[in-house]
């Protein structure tokens, strides 16, 4: 068979790959703190037999974008964005430290602090949780006020764990948050700054995400023509065969 | 298939649910006491084929993995309780609450419903009720020669009686606040019952233990901000075109692949 099917197979399933990751972003294109992915490939020579034609492509891996996402205005307390770089840490459902982009948090029943997904968010020490009371504020080192139940003055009751590792060391998980390649939970970093009342969007950009897709959409297409072709040479070699 | 597809579906129903979350809040932007909701988008669960840091060969690990996301998901709305704005009205039976708290109502079943609405009306026997008809609570009768209500600050509804120089104490109006607001079950009506996430109600009077005082002649409109939601639409809306157009490229491809093998 004419290696040319294997090399356009191997073309159109790298971008179909592509493709699911492009319409990821797009479908969280108004997830608040979402990093948009992206996937890169590699030429990949195959050696053996006959002429060094054939160079396979193959998915490099895929990474995510770090830069920050558009900051909309809510005016809620606990609507928190990162202000340059940064991250929340949160107990991700393995029990493990996670890390997010995402400021939308809330508060249970029983006072525990959470992001809109439900999970724990993380304070000096361990998870965070605030006694009764009549409003919450979130200074902008990550630090938690508390006006009381019976009324007063604004008590400290912790102070959000922010990390701020090198983009390097951490990777998106099955769950879409980030957790460190090394598995190791981050040091608090004091540097990191917040804004209260404020929510960070996705950092999709609608536009490139739909021009990638479209471009993928016609390397699809060029591969299915080769493979096309290549069927065509082997039937037009089998008919000068058959004639003779 | 290709992947995209069922990717982009996902995105069609989140903008979808989103849009009917933006119009409810715009066709209440009006409503006395409402409070908008919020769509909280998450992203779904990736698939990972190559773990990052996972060995490439004996020495060399990698320096990022591949994941696959799997599309979008609206994780649930929230009540964003941040104050409407404050209008003055002529009705002496107007009340708003400026703070933390919730007008409390006996339901027929008996039960409490709460509201930030505080349009009160009297109804047949002179008692203080709600638009649809559901007294206070506690209840509070305004005697039939009445010329005149004033309530305070902190809930005490006195009423001038014809014929008598001084002002009668007729009640006092208490509020209830819950430690999780966000919690509370919206049952239309601009009704709010409590559920095992808000907690149970903390009554007390307006303007102790962190509740809000009482303004008369006063109503808290909607906190629902038109701009903001009609951005909020244009945005919705070009995302769900944005999600329709992968769908229709995606469906291309596979058409191309039919027609062309």
């Amino acid at each position: 068979m004419d290696k040319v099917l294997y090399i356009s197979t191997a073309g159109a399933n790298l971008a179909m790959k592509a493709q699911q990751v492009h319409a990821n972003n797009l479908a969280n294109v108004s997830t608040p703190g979402f990093r948009r992915d992206f996937v890169s490939s590699l030429s990949v020579e195959m050696v053996g037999d006959g002429h060094d034609t054939r160079v396979m492509p193959k998915t490099r891996g895929l990474g995510s974008r770090f830069a920050s996402g558009a900051m909309d205005t809510t005016g809620r307390a606990l609507d928190v964005a990162i202000v340059g770089s940064g991250w929340f840490a949160v107990q991700g459902g393995d029990g493990n430290e996670a890390y997010t982009r995402a400021g939308q948090l809330k508060v249970d029943e029983e006072g525990n602090l959470l992001t809109a997904g439900g999970l724990p968010v993380m304070g000096d020490g361990g998870p965070l949780q605030l006694p009764d009371r009549q409003s919450v504020a979130i200074g902008a080192d990550g630090t938690v006020s508390i006006v009381p139940a019976e009324g007063g003055n604004p008590v400290e009751v912790g102070q959000l764990k922010l990390v701020n590792p090198d983009i390097k060391d951490i990777a998106k998980d099955r769950d879409g948050l980030f957790r460190t390649i090394a598995g190791e939970a981050l040091e608090a970093d004091p540097e990191v700054r917040l804004r209260s009342g404020f929510l960070e969007g996705s950092n999709v950009n609608a536009l490139e995400e739909m021009v990638s897709f479209l471009s993928l959409s016609r390397q699809f297409e060029a591969q299915m023509k080769l493979m096309k072709t290549a069927g065509d040479m082997a039937s037009a070699g089998d008919r000068l065969i058959r004639d003779q | 298939m290709n992947p995209a597809l069922w990717v982009s579906k996902t995105g069609l129903a989140a903008q979808e649910k989103q849009m009917s979350i933006i119009s409810n809040n715009l066709a209440n932007v009006n409503t006395v006491g409402f409070k908008r909701d919020r769509a909280n988008f998450e992203d779904l669960f990736y698939h990972i084929e190559r773990q990052p840091g996972a060995l490439a060969d004996q020495d060399n690990e990698l320096p990022a993995g591949l994941q696959l996301g799997t599309g979008v998901k609206m994780t649930g709305t929230q009540k964003v309780f941040t104050p409407g704005s404050y209008e003055t009205t002529k009705q002496a039976l107007d009340l708003a609450i400026i703070g933390n708290g919730f007008f409390q109502f006996t339901q027929p079943d008996g039960t409490l419903a709460f509201s930030r609405n505080g349009q009160f009306h009297l109804d047949g026997d002179g008692q203080i009720v709600n638009a649809s008809g559901l007294p206070l609570e506690p209840g509070i009768i305004v005697p039939a020669e009445t010329t005149g209500i004033s309530i305070s600050e902190d809930g005490i509804v006195m009423a001038t009686i014809q014929g008598q120089a001084e002002s009668e104490e007729i009640g006092q109006i208490n509020i209830a606040n819950f430690v999780n607001p966000a919690g509370l079950v919206a049952q239309g009506g601009n009704m709010y019952l409590q559920s095992a996430a808000s907690g149970d109600p903390i009554e007390g009077a307006a303007g102790q233990g962190g509740l809000g005082v009482l303004k008369q002649y006063t109503l808290e409109t909607s906190n629902v901000s038109s701009v903001e939601e009609l951005v909020n639409m244009i945005s919705a809306q070009r995302a769900y075109e944005m999600n329709s157009k992968v769908i229709a490229a995606a469906d291309e491809m596979m058409q191309f692949v039919n027609q062309t093998l």
